[in-house]
């Protein structure tokens, strides 16, 4: 295999034709092998626990070719501004970064969103300060939710793979155009060796086409020749006021009118298990994971306990999930963090909230034991606010 | 948990291996036809400090993550683990499942303190105690295949995972065909311990060879 | 660019406004103007909505009309007064956020050049003393540190004058500004001094007491950028508004300071002189020595 040799296809051609091998890897490993994929132009990176290893793997596909440009800037907030300024250059960027790192780069996510630049970023979430934790924990999510990005939540390396490769092709359609963030709950899956099963075939994705932007690219080569990226309208005025506010709304409905491209390729916003059941779980990323086993758990004590995965934060899935909770009796939430924003968001979509527990929380870095939720699927009150 | 998963908890201490040992068996056991998943201790890794790592193996697939807080299997690289608490987890064998066992590296047995025999006794624990690191030295010439005498002892013991499949998943992990990516601490490890062999057959060799007699000596305890 | 861009569908022509026609029909793409021709061409920048008599804007005016390449040259912006100017500049120019302009900046340089690997794409950063020493100093200085082939340009007024002239780190010690009631309390910061040190290998010094030396500096910052690293200009551009003078008095001032302080001062690297030499854009020193001798 060499990076001079690789075949460009289509996005629905790497995620559902091209030919896989199962191997067994780290979470960290999968994005390697994604990114190998991606036909990325230029990465940009800097250290934080957990993300680092893969920002690294990122470092080794730039030595092996597969990468044409890669640099380690100076902290977060300056990597994601120069990200942006690669962006806007009209080439395919990529990076990573979590926790603490996110919260130094913040006021580079909305910028992104609103420059209209189609960046894919992996966020292995970590524990938020005080006091230190460099543990899992998905805290950053509730952050990040009006950032104007698109937030997609894989559950495992396998999920973490196949949504990287495909939030190029959404990041990048014109109609969109706007950041997409992949996150997985730091650790549990960048540093777990599980089977993932990566295209071995040589293929690359299609390249990003700039003359495809909704906005100028700055290169002194698209018109118009007076351009300002971006729209900046300094003046106290109503026209101001309008120009800023249409602007925002407009990246708004960019994240909605992605979810049909979304939905092709990832298949639907939810994933359901035992539909029928009157007690339902709703999760995302790892939380889903140990509610599979906690339910395992309570089948084998004659207890039938459904589950709603949410694979899409923003856009999320507010008419689905009000669909597959409506004859659900009790909604249990177990999230990764303290605040419980996922709770908040399924709050904001369904009637009766009474039918909620909103837990249980982990957070700080530990896992959940899935007897945890057992205990919440079984009415134990301290499992759940 | 599903009962169907096997659940390993390996304690050491930094720089002795045990996370690249978990690494070695999750591979093994996805070489025998099973699934496997392994992780580490998640925090910041540095020698001597307390180091963890987990390994579940099971036929149905694994969905439970992080941490193992119920092993049935406890592997311990170092007596400081118990001798002086060089542990994330207090007392050593906390969440250790009914009739588990426990393997434990010492150059010499030692006795438990009254309160921990006797909750080992409740427990029905099964207690090895291996010469892992003075084996390690003697027969691979360096304390640094003391992870690989560990695997020994748990095939010997527990015949978790075949032998060809370790053979095999050693070869994955050192034979430098596929590029396996440590984090950066374990490889400065890898590449002490590579040094020490001129080719990468040879570090195999002998790690088969320390892995053939820690098995054979952890086969005979049970035996015994 | 190709000058395509510059290129109006004709049946797009009568809706087009007068002065984008002007700017396409006797505008500076691909035709080397300079400083000395203005009146003579019509400019990228001929309007700004900043106070009357801004020292930015004077210097503003003759840093644009002397790139040398202007169809080729990307700006970037900060926050700050001179952010005002850009929107009605005509070339491709970012504004991203207060202080990471040197970061957009790296990005930007980097991507064209994977864009157009056989093209000169000139980037140049063009912000205040806050952005640029203060609130994006560590970008500012990562950037000359890791060599990017950019030019940074500072606008010094020695303090923040879009919020209210609050006391930067380039106003003079001692000096009473708002956030600094009793007066500042450390040295104004040598941005010059740091710029050598990290590795910029073309630095000058100047004010708008001498505007020609202005558009002569910039030029030769751009070209010692694209062929060899990074270069920095650091321009003295009083702001009369919030010194309360009369905006009549400020390039008094300007030649003032640079009588007292703020002396012309240029440094570049023996690779960055022999590359302005053979390009003509200065005379060999040596040379010069030994004229002056004779």
């Amino acid at each position: 295999m060499s990076a001079k040799n690789l075949k460009e296809v289509s996005t629905e051609y790497m995620l559902f034709k091209a030919e896989r091998e199962e191997q067994f890897m780290t979470g960290s490993e999968a994005v390697r092998e994604a990114i190998r994929r991606s036909n990325i132009d230029m990465s940009i990176v800097y250290p934080i626990t957990p993300q680092s290893e893969s920002s690294h793997l990122v470092g080794d596909l730039y030595a092996e070719g597969y990468v044409k440009e890669y640099l380690r800037g100076e902290n977060e907030f300056a990597v994601m501004s120069e990200v942006a300024g690669g962006a806007m250059a009209g080439i395919r960027m990529f990076t990573a970064t979590c926790g603490p790192g996110t919260l130094r780069a913040f006021e580079n996510f909305p910028m992104w969103s609103g420059a209209r630049l189609p960046i894919v970023i992996a966020f292995m979430t970590r524990a938020i300060n005080a006091p230190l934790s460099i543990q899992p924990d998905n805290i950053e999510m509730s952050m990040l939710l009006d950032t104007g990005m698109i937030m997609l939540h894989a559950e495992n390396a396998q999920e973490f793979y196949d949504m990287l490769l495909m939030s190029f092709s959404v990041a990048e359609r014109t109609s969109v155009h706007i950041p997409v963030g992949v996150f997985v709950d730091g650790f549990f899956v960048t540093h777990t060796r599980q089977k993932v099963k990566v295209v071995i075939e040589d293929v690359k994705l299609q390249g990003y086409d700039p003359a495809m932007s909704p906005t100028p690219t700055i290169d002194m080569e698209t018109p118009p020749f007076r351009y300002m990226k971006d729209p900046f309208v300094m003046k106290s005025n109503y026209v101001s006021y309008a120009a800023h506010a249409s602007w925002q709304q407009e990246c708004m409905a960019s994240i909605e009118r992605a979810r049909p491209y979304i939905k092709a390729l990832m298949g639907d916003f939810i994933e359901r298990e035992n539909p029928g059941a009157p007690i339902q779980i709703v999760a995302s990323g790892t939380a889903v994971s140990q509610s599979r086993a906690a339910i395992k758990m309570a089948e084998s004590e004659g207890i039938e306990v459904g589950l709603v995965k949410i694979k899409s934060i923003r856009p999320f899935p507010a008419e689905e999930v009000k669909k597959a909770l409506a004859t659900a009796q009790k909604i249990i939430v177990p999230e990764f963090n303290r605040v419980g924003w996922l709770a908040r968001e399924v709050a904001s979509v369904i009637p009766n909230n009474d039918r909620m527990v909103k837990g249980p929380r982990v957070f700080g870095g530990m896992t959940m034991p899935p007897d945890v939720i057992v205990k919440a699927i079984k009415g134990d009150t301290r499992c759940g606010v | 948990m599903s009962k169907k998963t096997l659940s390993i908890r390996m304690s050491g201490l930094g720089g002795q291996g045990a996370v690249t040992a978990a690494h070695i068996i999750g591979s093994a056991a996805v070489i025998d036809g099973k699934n496997a998943t392994v992780n580490p201790f998640f925090g910041a890794e540095k020698r001597l400090a307390p180091a963890e790592s987990y390994v579940r193996i099971s036929d149905e697939v694994i969905y439970d993550t992080g941490e193992i807080l119920y092993p049935d299997i406890i592997m311990v690289f170092h007596p400081d683990v118990i001798l002086s608490g060089k542990s994330y987890t207090m007392p050593f064998f906390a969440g250790l499942q009914q009739n588990g066992t426990i393997i434990v590296n010492s150059d010499f047995p030692f006795a438990f303190t009254e309160d921990e025999q006797a909750e080992l006794d409740a427990l029905n624990a099964k207690v090895y105690f291996l010469q892992a690191t003075l084996l390690a030295r003697e027969i691979g010439g360096t304390d640094l295949a003391t992870n690989i005498a560990m695997i020994g002892a748990l095939v010997g013991v527990t015949k978790v995972v075949s032998m060809d499949a370790v053979e095999e998943a050693l070869k994955e992990r050192f034979g430098g065909a596929a590029k396996f990516v440590a984090s950066a601490t374990t490889a400065v490890l890898d590449d002490a311990i590579k040094a020490k062999y001129a080719k990468a057959e040879k570090l195999i060799e002998a790690n088969m060879k320390v892995l053939t007699a820690v098995s054979a000596q952890a086969e005979s305890l049970v035996a015994a | 660019m190709s000058l395509a861009i510059t290129k109006i569908n004709p049946a797009f022509t009568d809706v087009m406004p007068q002065e984008y026609l002007d700017l396409v029909a006797d505008g500076p793409f691909g035709t080397n103007k300079s400083a000395k021709d203005l009146g003579l061409f019509k400019e990228l920048i001929e309007d700004h909505p900043l106070c009357a008599g801004c020292n930015l804007a004077m210097a503003f005016r003759t840093l644009i009309s002397s790139l040398p390449a202007p169809e080729d040259t990307v700006i970037v912006g900060s926050t700050g007064c001179n952010s005002l100017v850009f929107p009605q500049l005509a070339i491709h120019n970012v504004h991203s956020l207060f202080g990471n302009q040197n970061a957009v900046a790296t990005g930007l340089k980097r991507g064209l050049k994977l864009r157009f690997p056989d093209k000169n794409k000139d980037v140049v950063v063009m912000a205040g003393d806050g952005a640029t020493a203060d609130i994006g100093f560590d970008m500012t200085l990562h950037s000359w540190i890791r060599g990017e082939k950019i030019t940074t340009v500072m606008f010094d007024n020695e303090l923040y004058a879009n919020t209210g002239g609050q006391e930067s780190g380039m106003t003079q010690f001692g000096t009473v500004r708002n956030m600094a009631p009793t007066g500042k309390k450390f040295q104004k910061i040598q941005v010059t001094e740091f710029a050598k040190l990290a590795g910029c290998v073309y630095v000058a010094k100047l004010s708008t007491a001498n505007t020609a030396k202005i558009g002569q500096c910039l030029r030769n910052a751009v070209l010692v950028a694209r062929e060899i690293g990074p270069t920095y200009i650091q321009i003295y551009t009083p702001c009369s508004t919030n010194l309360k003078i009369k905006p009549a008095d400020s390039v008094a001032l300007a030649k003032k300071r640079v009588k007292d302080d703020y002396a012309f001062e240029e440094y570049m690297t023996a690779e960055a002189e022999q590359l302005l030499v053979a390009s003509g854009a200065i005379k060999p020193k040596k040379q010069k020595d030994q004229a002056d001798k004779a």
